[in-house]
């Protein structure tokens, strides 16, 4: 001690690190290993070591293919579509997953680089000109290797050999990240026993409320907050809607009662549902024509524009700006039947801020037609699809390894919450900051009550019979004429459709 | 002198890429159009060939007489008042007035035609909508009426005003052109021998322009019968059941308007070839009518 106090402060210290450095290598060698199977189930620890080595693997042989081909760079085309511009992952992910992937090549000491291009299309391009795009394409010989599309699609681009089955290969890398997938979503790829895509991402359709507009209407907080778990419980249906509306009409507090879509879509299709009427029979494969829904269904769009003035009989020639998002955005309508991307949307456009949209809005499914029935809404998956002509080029496998890569818990979060979409993988919901999207925590229970539209090539024509129908009633056809000019069109389709009372 | 004749390998010379650009550019479209017309091609593009069905389809849709009433009604109406009526006014009244002024009216005249049709339309849905501060209904207001929702309760009024006013641009031009041309000595003889301008007009201009006006006519009824694209971004041929639908955006709508991505294009087709059919006829028609023969054969004088 005496030799100590002696020296000088720096070497003082120096001897004390040193004799801390030295207790501290015992105690450290005495104490167990990292209590690895404890803090962090060893379950979860291993099953993570295994997706990675089971991916390294897979990127492996991908390496061996790509020399083989002999080619220094392999471009890779997708095409996707928003149309709304939030949605922009959708193609986004692609490129991140590219850079993921040249890097693990040039890590393998591989020199073969993957490249991709394409597009993500927004409005003015709708779907319509988009699909139209991509059949054209497909027909010249110039269709992109990974196309985004609905799901109803798939009936007929595997009918018509626009696209391969990916039944191998989710069988193959089922473990790196196939496995999480919810299972719900597999559905909507299966058709004729095989499944066609991998789910890109899906929603739901809520009927929004102005909380403000209720609260003008002497509505109580309590009451208010209590409408989507009435709604839920069948206690507050189509009817009362109507009549709600209407009077916060007849109160001069809005110009509209409920505003829907302005161009064809699948949203009105929940009000048939709403009525009890019934899409698809898995049993015989076949759609279904409830006739009782639909008539009740055509008599309720018109009664909502002629009887109680709460929808404009132009609405589906309207204007998506003037005649949706702003009036509602506005609090110019009490209701408007929507998707829970809009959520997104109206934020990223500025039309709300979060702020607002949680004072002033709220979210309802689509209430029930009538007491006793069930309320609803819609689901329409998005997927990722190879083509054909991937497939002939020899590049199936990267595409598929880039699909595989984009559908990762964090880069499909990325698009989740940036435009107000739904998870698609179980470990995305744990995603830290899909966790803090209350918005997208408090829709989640309405998947318990979505419905998806048929895959069948006939899809289309159901849609547009019904469209032509609704927008015929809202625009002074009388309910009857509507329902014949549906039936017949939709029994001139034949052996396609059940149709039943 | 004797009108010098191209023959032989000159004939085809100057022929040649006239016929080859028609060939490509118009016989073959029509021909393919009638060939899909007897197949059930979709998206799939498959050559299944069908006969007669489409034919016999449209001969059972209960739907196609109304939409071929509207289409003869929105073809003559927007043609006579608009795209060959207005397009005449104008270009008279505009020749008879000062030059710099008249040239300035014209100028008006051609701006919807260099408006962006997407653009031009959403001006016209914004003007008619059914809100008391849209232009329309403020005017209205003007005079203590009620606003209307004018697609609603006017589509056809709205339809053919939206298409008119973006039609009178050619005939304008032609005519204007036409009555430019017409030597002054004429207008100065007539004025000499007592003729009022509305007697000019009538006896010297008019028949004059016979040939022009027989040309946008003749076009012009082609471009109407196979013209939509306002309509569908105005009306969509609603509302109700096809109150605005015309041939031509039946088989739009048919062939590629399809949101489920379901597309009839033979179907669309055949209605498409009964459009050609149509607008041979009329052409025919045309010519007979002004007797075009006559216009075109070689001049029984000759001014040297």
């Amino acid at each position: 001690m005496i030799v100590l106090s002696t020296k000088s402060p720096t070497v003082t210290l120096i001897a004390v690190a040193l004799i801390a450095l030295i207790v501290g290598v015992v105690i450290g060698y005495m104490i167990p290993k990292a209590p690895t199977g404890e803090v962090v189930p060893k379950s979860e620890y291993d099953k993570v070591l295994a997706e990675n080595e089971q991916l390294r693997s897979k990127v492996e042989e991908l390496q061996k293919k790509l020399e083989a081909l002999g080619a220094k760079e392999i471009t890779i085309v997708v095409w996707t579509i928003g149309p709304d511009p939030p949605s922009e992952y959708r193609y986004k992910n692609f490129e991140i997953a590219a850079e993921v992937l040249n890097k693990w090549l040039t890590l393998m000491g591989s020199n073969v680089k993957v490249k991709v291009e394409g597009e993500f299309f927004v409005r003015p391009v709708e779907w319509k000109e988009y699909k139209n795009k991509f059949y054209m394409a497909a027909k010249a010989g110039k269709a992109p290797d990974i196309y985004l599309t609905g799901h109803e699609d798939i009936g007929f681009l595997a009918d018509n050999n626009y696209i391969i089955p990916l039944d191998d290969y989710i069988q193959e890398y089922w473990d790196v990240v196939y496995y999480d997938v919810i299972p719900t979503l597999w559905k909507a790829v299966e058709y004729k026993g095989h499944k066609w895509a991998i789910p890109q991402d899906t929603e739901v359709r809520p009927l929004y409320f102005r909380k403000d507009i209720l609260r003008q209407l002497g509505w109580s907080e309590e009451e208010i907050e209590a409408l989507p778990k009435k709604i839920q419980n069948g206690e507050f249906t189509l009817e009362d809607l109507l009549e709600l509306a209407k009077q916060a009409k007849d109160a001069g507090l809005v110009e509209r009662g409920l505003v829907h879509r302005v161009k064809e879509g699948y949203d009105y299709f929940q009000f048939y549902l709403g009525f009890g009427g019934r899409l698809w029979d898995p049993a015989q494969g076949k759609m279904v024509f409830t006739k009782s829904a639909w008539k009740k269904t055509l008599e309720w769009f018109y009664r909502a524009v002629y009887e109680y003035e709460v929808i404009s009989p132009t609405q589906f020639s309207g204007d998506w700006d003037k005649d949706f998002h702003g009036p509602f955005t506005q609090g110019k309508t009490l209701f408007l039947s929507g998707g829970s991307w809009h959520k997104g949307e109206w934020i990223s456009k500025g039309l709300l801020t979060e702020e607002s949209f949680k004072e002033n809005v709220g979210f309802a499914l689509h209430p029930a037609g009538e007491a006793g029935l069930k309320p609803v809404t819609l689901s329409h998956p998005l997927i990722y699809t190879i083509t054909k002509q991937a497939a002939d080029r020899g590049v199936a496998d990267v595409a598929f390894m880039l699909i595989t890569l984009v559908t990762d818990p964090h880069l499909n979060a990325n698009h989740a919450i940036a435009s107000s979409h739904l998870a698609i993988l179980y470990s995305e919901i744990l995603d830290s900051r899909y966790t803090q999207d209350w918005f997208l925590k408090d829709v989640a229970y309405m998947l318990d009550y979505t419905t998806f539209i048929p895959n069948h090539p006939n899809w289309g024509d159901y849609s547009r019979v019904v469209y032509e129908s609704i927008k015929a009633v809202e625009g002074g056809e009388s309910p009857e004429d509507a329902y014949n000019y549906m039936l017949s069109e939709i029994q001139k389709l034949g052996d396609v459709f059940i149709i039943e009372d | 002198m004797k009108m010098f004749r191209f023959t032989g390998k000159y004939l085809w010379l100057f022929l040649g890429p006239t016929l080859a650009i028609i060939t490509i550019f118009f016989i073959i479209p029509v021909f393919l159009t009638l060939l899909i017309s007897f197949t059930d091609m979709d998206y799939a593009f498959e050559w299944n060939w069908i006969g007669l069905e489409n034919y016999i389809r449209m001969l059972e849709d209960q739907w196609l007489p109304k939409i071929l009433n509207n289409t003869f009604f929105y073809v003559f109406v927007t043609l006579t008042c608009f795209n060959v009526g207005m397009a005449l006014v104008i270009s008279i009244l505009t020749t008879h007035i000062n030059e710099y002024v008249g040239s300035a009216f014209r100028a008006i005249w051609l701006l919807p035609r260099i408006t962006p049709s997407t653009v031009y339309a959403l001006l016209w849905l914004w003007a008619s909508r059914e809100d008391a501060m849209s232009l329309f209904n403020w005017i209205l207001g003007f005079f203590g009426m009620p606003p209307i929702n004018w697609r609603l309760h006017q589509p056809w009024l709205l339809v053919i005003l939206v298409n008119g006013f973006v039609g009178v641009s050619f005939g304008m031009i032609i005519f204007t052109a036409a009555l430019k041309s017409i030597p002054n000595d004429f207008l100065w003889a007539a004025q000499v021998d007592g003729a009022s301008t509305f007697q000019v007009i009538r006896h010297v201009e008019l028949p004059l322009i016979k040939w022009p006006i027989l040309f946008v006519l003749a076009y012009q009824t082609l471009s109407l019968l196979t013209s939509y694209e306002y309509i569908l971004l105005v009306t969509d041929g609603g509302p109700g059941f096809f109150t605005t639908e015309v041939w031509a955006l039946r088989s739009y709508h048919l062939a590629f308007a399809q949101y489920g991505g379901r597309v009839y294009f033979g179907y669309g087709a055949a209605l498409s070839t009964i459009l050609v059919v149509i607008g041979l006829i009329m052409s025919i028609l045309y010519l007979k009518l002004f007797r075009f023969r006559e216009l075109i054969i070689e001049p029984k004088i000759e001014v040297q």
